[in-house]
């Protein structure tokens, strides 16, 4: 627990809650139009309904009214400070007029999208249990993409564990579900995927003492909050493969495996796919599972969207020892090719930076492509076995190994975006080794905290920058390198493809910028506050189109600083949004 | 002496933790004036809690303070996500003293903290059900061996058994949760368990079935021993050496070793 900010964030959460019920100017979004189950499988170009604008997961907009021609002109309409301290992972919501923005320590607030002014705000009273808290407030720091739209509500998950559903109108609590026990470590970090009457989430806290054995999606109901199904990451007794594949270290004895991404969902056959991470501990060396693949960590699955089942699944890096997550998002894309219709899942799924394309409807591997330096993963057969390079394995308590890419990246929680008109995927990486060695490195005598030593983020090699932006040209067959724009500081946001040819994103140097996406040539940059963070989107109100930049303290900017120590990072969060837009025509 | 042996082994390696990064504005730097009183602040899980807490009152008798104490700082993750976060929060805002550290040769706390002498050192120990047993070379090598999972204990178990030939080692499992664990000892999935003599003594607490187990000889594995000290804030380099002091006194005229006889722990004052 943060000894007696507790107590003082409480009193103060507390007293701001009855504030905002009462004395302060909490507003009321008249005649709310509801969002609807139709409204999520075509989202309106004109509006961003969901963590990626659509069920694709693939953070692209229609909209091109800023475009190539026109972008250099790009001017500020307004700017919003985003309530607390924290760490900039905002997701920003715009539906009938009304921008939603979930900040950290579980604060929603609903904003004006025209002119930035705030109509209400919501701040989650936490729980107050001084010897669980640990992790939850730190992950409450982090300000992510923690909501969802449907109907008349805004749907939140929580630190301590919970949906809390909320009357979009006024922010007022419609109901909540505590959905696992966050006394024992369970924790939300992403958001839910609204599906057909169901909300589906992924819970965090899978690498506490406590959450031994199971890690989890889940289902619940979105009217009532009953739970409808909940499958497993790391104990899947329906499979014998999968519990081979932890060598003789039973359920109880495993962690990990959290899918830290919102999945995606395909309607046509009602699957969901869902990200894995890496396994507890991190080394198999402490873990005890031997040359064990440890499924399903860093690994795809398909489930179904009505029952949970396990469609498929796909491992991307097997028999991890070096905390290379493979949890990030998943995207799908479907073309064309000889007139049929090749539907993929395709993702840069892991921090080591190696990007996938697999079948949909099987999970067969189809091609992979390497962007950042690595030197894990040595070869991919072509049935899609992924072998590691098992040098770099310790097989000693203290021996240390350069592993490229780092525990921050590679690729981060920081999402890539498929553009569907020139069939591009763009991904914002770092390159970035540490050096890794198993120890048990005991903090508070006793307590099981603390396992693998990970060195300071370094550049690779003969690289000089930080941060790549890499163009992907996606086929069923390949992903091949279209076009990749360096830069000294590291990428710190998300990126956004338009319908306008561009790519939007930034870096921790506080310059957001649009990208030709045809050739990556650099057409507008700006250089704000505070690193760019989050997941930039568009949204259009009364015929003019708006671009909504998140900045703020990033840990992807602070981690590797010292590869770009001329380039100061601000001391302060800075944590806000920025929204451009065209100059009125005259 | 074992320990030392094995950690001069191994390489120091600077340590930062995947996400240790803290927005400056949750730092107060000002300085606390804290007039006559010291705050140590106490991990509500730790396994030495209370006896933490006598220490740290004895330590603040020793210096003629006030005590004021914070309690919390449980539940991170077994990968230490968020941990030294939080602890720098704590450390630069509120705590003189962090109680109940392990003190190890190559600290890896970052430098805005030192760490005390130890004020007590008690062993890792070998607990079993089987009366025939008399040290681990007893237990046959398809027995499994459960471990305190992520302790120093379990480092040495496995550095130990990397050095042998794979035939010669037992299978180990790691083990956050010790009531489990001896549940797999008293239904025969486990031949043993290996956690450290504190952590015994609050399952016995917890569990009085656990009283039945033996302690046996841990040889061929090297003994081990958690040496339990003190996180002293950076900014008071002065309290440091005080406390030290304060320390070296309790060790010296049999206080701590009074007190672990009270708590039932074995081991001994100071390193």
């Amino acid at each position: 627990m943060k000894l007696g900010l507790l107590k003082t964030c409480l009193i103060a959460t507390t007293a701001l809650l009855m504030l905002g019920t009462a004395a302060q100017a909490q507003g009321v979004r008249e005649n709310y139009k509801p969002v609807t189950d139709e409204m999520l499988l075509n989202p309106p170009a004109e509006e961003w309904l969901m963590w990626r604008g659509n069920y694709a997961n693939q953070g692209y907009s229609e909209l091109d009214q800023i475009n190539k021609d026109n972008v250099s002109g790009l001017q500020l309409a307004w700017a919003w400070p985003m309530a607390d301290v924290g760490i900039q992972e905002t997701a920003p919501l715009v539906h009938d007029g009304v921008m939603f923005l979930q900040t950290n320590n579980n604060i929603v607030e609903a904003l004006d999208a025209k002119t930035g002014d705030r109509i209400w705000q919501y701040r989650h009273v936490l729980p107050e249990l001084p010897s669980a808290w640990g992790y939850q407030i730190n992950q409450a720091r982090r300000q992510k993409n923690s909501i969802a739209l449907y109907g008349d509500k805004v749907i939140l998950t929580t630190v301590d564990a919970k949906i809390v559903v909320l009357n979009a109108a006024d922010g007022t609590v419609a109901w909540e579900k505590q959905v696992l026990d966050y006394q024992i470590g369970y924790s939300y970090t992403v958001g839910p995927l609204i599906v057909k009457d169901k909300i589906i989430s992924a819970i965090s806290g899978c690498s506490i003492a406590g959450t031994a054995g199971g890690c989890f999606i889940l289902a619940h109901d979105v009217n009532t909050g009953e739970e409808l199904w909940r499958f497993n990451t790391i104990d899947d007794p329906n499979n014998p493969a999968q519990q081979e594949s932890w060598g003789e270290v039973p359920a109880e004895n495993r962690w990990g495996g959290t899918p830290w991404a919102t999945g995606a969902y395909d309607p046509e056959t009602n699957v969901t796919f869902w990200g894995v991470g890496m396994p507890g501990p991190y080394a198999e060396l402490i873990r005890g599972s031997g040359d064990g693949s440890v499924l399903y960590t860093n690994s795809t699955l398909a489930l179904d969207a009505d029952t949970g089942e396990l469609k498929w699944y796909y491992q991307h890096l097997p028999r991890d020892n070096w905390d290379l997550d493979s949890p990030f998002e998943r995207i799908l894309v479907s073309q064309e090719v000889d007139g049929k219709m090749a539907n993929m899942v395709v993702s840069v799924p892991g921090k080591n930076g190696i990007a996938f394309g697999l079948d949909r409807d099987t999970g067969k591997y189809l091609w992979s492509k390497e962007t950042v330096q690595q030197n894990v993963v040595t070869s991919i057969d072509p049935d899609g076995t992924v072998n590691i390079n098992q040098d770099l394995i310790s097989t000693a308590v203290g021996e240390s190994h350069l592993i490229c890419t780092s525990v921050s990246g590679g690729k981060l929680w920081m999402a890539g975006s498929y553009s569907p008109k020139t069939q591009t995927f763009f991904v914002p990486l770092t390159e970035a080794c540490n050096t890794v060695a198993p120890t048990q490195t005991e903090f508070t005598a006793g307590n099981a905290v603390g396992a693998v030593k990970f060195g300071p983020r370094v550049l690779p090699e003969g690289i000089t920058e930080a941060g790549l932006v890499q163009a992907l040209s996606v086929s069923p067959t390949e992903g091949d390198s279209k076009w990749q724009a360096r830069s000294r500081p590291s990428m710190t946001s998300s990126l956004l493809a338009t319908a306008g040819d561009l790519v939007f994103g930034g870096d921790a140097g506080r310059f957001v910028k649009a990208w030709d996406q045809e050739t990556g040539e650099v057409l507008w940059e700006q250089r704000l506050n505070a690193p760019i963070g989050g997941y930039p989107m568009t949204y259009e109100l009364d015929g003019e189109q708006y671009l909504v930049i998140p900045t703020g303290y990033s840990n992807a900017a602070s981690s590797i600083s010292s590869a770009f120590p001329e380039i100061p990072l601000p001391t302060g969060t800075g944590n806000s949004i920025f929204v451009f837009k065209l100059p009125a025509a005259k | 002496m074992m320990l030392r042996g094995l950690m001069a082994g191994m390489a120091l390696v600077i340590s930062v933790p995947a996400f240790a990064q803290v927005p400056p504005e949750l730092l107060n730097n000002t300085r606390r004036q804290n007039g006559e009183s010291i705050t140590a602040c106490f991990d509500t899980t730790a396994t030495t809690l209370e006896f933490d807490r006598e220490v740290a009152k004895l330590i603040a008798d020793s210096l003629f303070v006030d005590l004021q104490t914070r309690d919390g700082f449980g539940g991170f993750p077994i990968d230490g996500a968020g941990f030294m976060d939080e602890l720098q929060i704590a450390m630069t805002n509120t705590c003189d003293l962090f109680m109940g550290i392990s003190v190890q040769v190559n600290s890896q706390f970052p430098e805005w903290v030192a760490v005390s002498r130890p004020y007590a050192s008690m062993p890792f120990v070998l607990a079993v059900e089987n009366p025939d047993w008399q040290s681990l070379a007893d237990i046959p090598r398809d027995r499994k061996i459960g471990t305190a999972l992520q302790s120093l204990g379990e480092l040495v178990f496995i550095t130990w058994a990397q050095q042998q030939p794979e035939a010669e080692r037992w299978k180990r499992l790691p083990y956050a949760n010790f009531e489990l664990m001896l549940k797999r000892v008293q239904d025969e999935s486990l031949g043993g368990m290996l956690l450290w003599q504190p952590s015994l003594v609050k399952l016995e607490q917890a569990v009085p079935a656990a009283k039945s187990l033996r302690i046996i000889d841990l040889n061929p594995v090297p003994a081990v021993d958690v040496h339990v000290g003190a996180l002293v804030s950076s900014k008071d380099s002065f309290l440091r050496s005080q406390v030290d002091e304060a320390i070296d006194a309790l060790v010296a005229d049999g206080t701590i070793t009074a007190l672990m006889e009270r708590y039932g722990y074995t081991g001994h004052a100071g390193e």
